[in-house]
């Protein structure tokens, strides 16, 4: 499915002197089955942008378009089951008895039959590395381990957008490489992800496309390799690298993944 | 950052929020006291006039000040229909079947409504023009003398702070379980009052795991930067009682002698 925000403003506590304006009219596109990377200071507008996405937070202005249909439209039940959104730190929401149980929450929600539920556990548990985990109780788990267990309770839903909120935050290296490959492994089956993150380096190995905020607009956005390059100083390492080269050698084109660096400083030995 | 809600501090400068906590502690006290010993409607009107004048002061907008009163709503309509319907003072006005409405039932309704609505407005004065930790800090001093007797009142002036910093802060953390869950299909809406109850057992969970980790936290914080109870510990801020608290101590205490004496 293609979702889209349209010139979305959302004002947080209005009326009072909390009152912030955390979005001001942000237009952006998630298309069929590709990874779109947000990134973006904190404070800049990424988790209430996010929660706009399956409607959690309804903009103050502007709309929210699934396949070209508002948003405010469509059942609430069948937004959330279509728009899995995984939060920041989604292990401070699990809560039941056992990590089977817990993942069973969302399909068990969508009135689905026993062995379905089942069915849908333990394959969103083994996308994540996590099938081992059923029967354990969530609050015994390690942090990578809680980590799994509650996304797979979104994946569940068998969503046909998955919005991770900062997933690898504070996270060990292995369980973010499984993620990583778990989102690579999502958009191979159609799935699109939006992925929001503060690691450059991770979002120019799975992101097709990055949107940039800033201060509650977005402020570029355009395929990894047309981002990074516009601004280096704000990009992952590899692109800085091949930046700084390719002042001398513009032969190297715009590599943006560590495997395409590597490739292109490869190919500027060989010449 | 929710719906504001009783008890809730309301960040302005004004007179009424620059007084000294313990001036407004005693001055809440004093008033709550004087309005049990206020029996006439005339003295209850002169010191209901007075704490309006008091609101506009502390710059508060009557319609923020007002929403802090709705939580009580629900037992002051209660206690009126009661009186209302259930005191036989006076002369009938109204009869329909078994119910009768006296006019003393009337009067005794509208005056014990609006003497609770006062009692809550003093508090929600009280808090919405005090920062929490400088009322922790005042009651701490106005607790003091309790010392000795080994009454620990650095302790419970230390627990109240935390309690009260923690509030919004699991506000916001319910605000995002709540969010979390709803995006996993819960719904808090539907269904009937039983069921309703139960769809928040996703959220009072972890909930209330976070809140014992939060408290363990806090306690490792706290002694890794040396706390070790009250003893001998200073202020940031210390308090300063001047004239103008005096006068507001006094002024409080001058409107409620007259409120009775009405």
């Amino acid at each position: 499915m293609k979702l889209e925000l349209r010139d979305v403003r959302y004002v947080y506590a209005p009326g009072t002197p909390f009152e912030v304006e955390a979005l001001k009219g942000v237009s952006v596109v998630v298309e069929q089955g590709e990874v779109l990377a947000i990134v973006g200071g904190t404070g800049s507008g990424k988790s209430t942008l996010v929660q706009h996405m399956n409607l959690l937070l309804v903009p103050t202005s502007g709309e929210v378009l699934v396949d070209g249909v508002d948003a405010t439209t469509l059942k609430k039940s069948e937004l959330r089951r279509r728009v899995g959104l995984v939060f920041q730190f989604p292990e401070s929401a699990l809560f039941a008895p056992t990590v089977e149980e817990d993942v069973a929450f969302a399909p068990r929600q969508l009135g689905l039959d026993e062995e379905e539920v089942r069915e849908r556990v333990l394959e969103s548990l083994r996308a994540l590395g996590a099938g081992d985990l059923a029967a354990r109780s969530p609050f015994g788990l390690s942090g990578g381990e809680k980590r799994r267990a509650a996304i797979a309770g979104v994946l569940a839903m068998r969503p046909e957008v998955l919005v991770l909120d900062e997933p690898t935050a504070g996270l060990d290296p292995a369980t973010r490489e499984d993620l990583l490959n778990l989102i690579l492994s999502l958009r191979e089956s159609g799935v699109s992800v939006v992925l929001v993150s503060h690691d450059l380096d991770e979002v120019a190995e799975v992101a097709d496309r990055v949107c940039a905020l800033h201060e509650g607009r977005v402020s570029t956005v355009g395929t990894a390799a047309e981002v990074f390059y516009g601004d280096p100083a704000l990009a992952p390492a590899t692109v800085r690298v091949a930046s700084l080269l390719r002042g001398s050698r513009p032969g190297m084109g715009n590599p943006v993944r560590s495997q395409e660096t590597l490739d292109a400083l490869r190919a500027l030995q060989g010449t | 950052m929710t719906t504001r809600s009783l008890g809730q501090f309301y960040p302005v400068s004004s007179p009424v929020h620059a007084l000294d906590p313990r001036a407004k502690l005693l001055a809440t006290a004093v008033f709550v006291v004087g309005l049990f010993l206020i029996d006439s409607m005339v003295g209850l009107l002169f010191v209901a006039a007075a704490l309006v004048a008091l609101v506009a002061v502390s710059r508060i907008p009557a319609g923020t000040f007002l929403r802090l009163l709705r939580p009580v709503l629900f037992i002051v309509a209660l206690t009126v229909l009661f009186q209302v319907f259930f005191s036989r003072e006076g002369a009938t006005l109204f009869e329909w079947g078994f119910l009768e409405v006296h006019s003393g039932g009337l009067r005794l309704g509208f005056f014990l409504a609006l003497r609770i609505l006062l009692l809550v407005s003093s508090a929600g004065l009280l808090t919405a023009t005090t920062a929490p930790v400088a009322l922790a800090d005042g009651i701490e001093d106005l607790l003091s003398p309790l010392k000795k007797v080994r009454f620990p009142a650095h302790e419970v002036a230390m627990m109240m702070t935390i309690a009260l910093r923690f509030i919004p802060t699991l506000g916001e953390e319910a605000e995002k379980i709540k969010g979390a869950q709803a995006a996993r299909g819960a719904d808090f809406s539907e269904g009937g009052p039983i069921r309703r109850a139960r769809s928040f057992i996703p959220v009072l969970i972890p909930l209330t795991v976070g809140a014992f980790r939060r408290a363990d936290e806090l306690a490792d914080a706290m002694e890794s930067r040396g706390y070790r109870g009250g003893e001998g510990r200073t202020r940031y801020r210390e308090l300063r009682f001047r004239v103008s608290d005096a006068l507001a101590l006094a002024l409080t205490l001058f409107i409620l002698l007259v409120g009775i004496l009405l």
